[in-house]
């Protein structure tokens, strides 16, 4: 709840007028989290900094023009733009120039892409003690992007057994690789 | 930077390789953009992934792969070469300082098998690395498995033998068949 009223006071000072410093705040807090949606949607570093970019002008839009009645749902808010600008990013309707030209490039560089740095000799040990399977299983899905099906059959197992071996292969992962909580 | 109901990882996995149902994915959506502590745990999800990928390319692991695996390195231009010695054969083989993937690709029947081990072996038969419980299909086909790249560019001239050896359900263990590779070291 405190991250609500935090968000809230946030969209309310943007909506009050010109305050610039909130307005580097939403960036700060939001741009990391926008980044990673379009990573997951868009599967390409470029293309999730542009999205970055349009979402969070999109928002600053709507809350300088008092669009946004419900300053507490300002995350779904986000995730609505997000959602719509991920379908027009697709649909190449980008309308990047036009909103540099009115935002200015100080709000809209690109967020820090700040995936943390793997050590490929650790990883290649860790691989490399994985069970047989469960090497081919992660090895599958994260190279190939193979659905659950694909890997199913190249194992002759259910589905439901991937998932599993996939669960266990991530959680041994990160464990050997120190990541574990 | 705490949150009071952390996503477990292997779902946000799932998340990252588009393997949740719809309404659990919108969940999850709602609740990264507004926790920085699960995003995190995301990210490390996303460089495991991405570590996991730049392996699988480099051809630096030992193991069973698919056929659609060696499609899809052939399809990025990668150079693979593979050989197939017969079951009690051998065959000449090398590896040169362009090759990317080294694959062995050993014919067995492996009906009634309910689990198979890759024994790899030195020129007097003994067994140096085994591979246990490779992924296997029931009936006659064939097992490809990857040789470290790296590994192999670096090795000398000699002999290595591959057995695959098979488990009933009594656990009895059989040979399915034994391949031999002379290798010769070409690459500088």
């Amino acid at each position: 709840m405190e991250v609500e009223l935090e968000d809230a006071e946030l969209a309310l000072r943007i909506r009050s007028g010109s305050d610039r410093e909130a307005e580097a705040e939403l960036f700060r807090r939001m741009a990391p989290r926008i980044r990673l949606y379009g990573l997951r949607h868009l599967r390409d570093a470029h293309a999730a900094d542009d999205l970055t970019q349009q979402v969070i002008i999109t928002t600053l839009e709507a809350l300088r023009a008092g669009r946004l009645r419900e300053p507490e749902r300002l995350t779904s808010f986000v995730l609505g733009t997000c959602r719509m600008t991920v379908l027009d990013l697709r649909r190449g309707t980008q309308r990047k120039q036009r909103l540099l030209d009115q935002f200015g490039a100080d709000l809209v560089t690109p967020a820090p892409s700040s995936l943390p740095h793997v050590d490929q000799e650790r990883l290649t040990r860790c691989v490399q003690n994985l069970k047989e399977r469960e090497r081919a299983v992660v090895v599958m899905t994260f190279y190939d992007e193979q659905t659950g099906s694909d890997v199913a059959s190249f194992l002759g197992v259910s589905e439901a057994n991937v998932r599993v071996i996939r669960h266990r292969a991530i959680r041994e992962l990160r464990e050997c690789m120190g990541l574990a909580a | 930077m705490n949150c009071s109901s952390p996503i477990d990882t292997a779902v946000l996995a799932d998340y990252w390789l588009a393997a949740l149902p719809g309404p659990e994915e919108e969940a999850i959506e709602e609740h990264l953009l507004g926790c920085d502590s699960c995003g995190a745990r995301l990210r490390e999800v996303i460089a495991l992934a991405e570590g996991v990928r730049n392996l699988a390319r480099e051809g630096t692991l030992r193991m069973a792969v698919s056929d659609t695996f060696l499609r899809r390195v052939a399809e990025e231009g990668l150079q693979v070469r593979e050989y197939a010695p017969p079951p009690g054969g051998s065959v000449q083989c090398t590896v040169t300082a362009e090759d990317d993937f080294l694959i062995g690709r050993l014919a067995a029947d492996l009906s009634g098998a309910t689990r198979v081990d890759l024994c790899l072996c030195d020129e007097r038969g003994v067994e140096q690395v085994r591979l246990p419980d490779i992924p296997v299909h029931s009936g006659p086909g064939s097992i490809a498995y990857q040789e470290p790249i790296d590994q192999a560019k670096a090795w000398p001239t000699r002999t290595m033998i591959a057995r695959l050896v098979a488990f009933d359900s009594a656990g009895t263990e059989r040979l399915l068949g034994e391949y031999t590779f002379h290798h010769t070291r070409t690459a500088p």
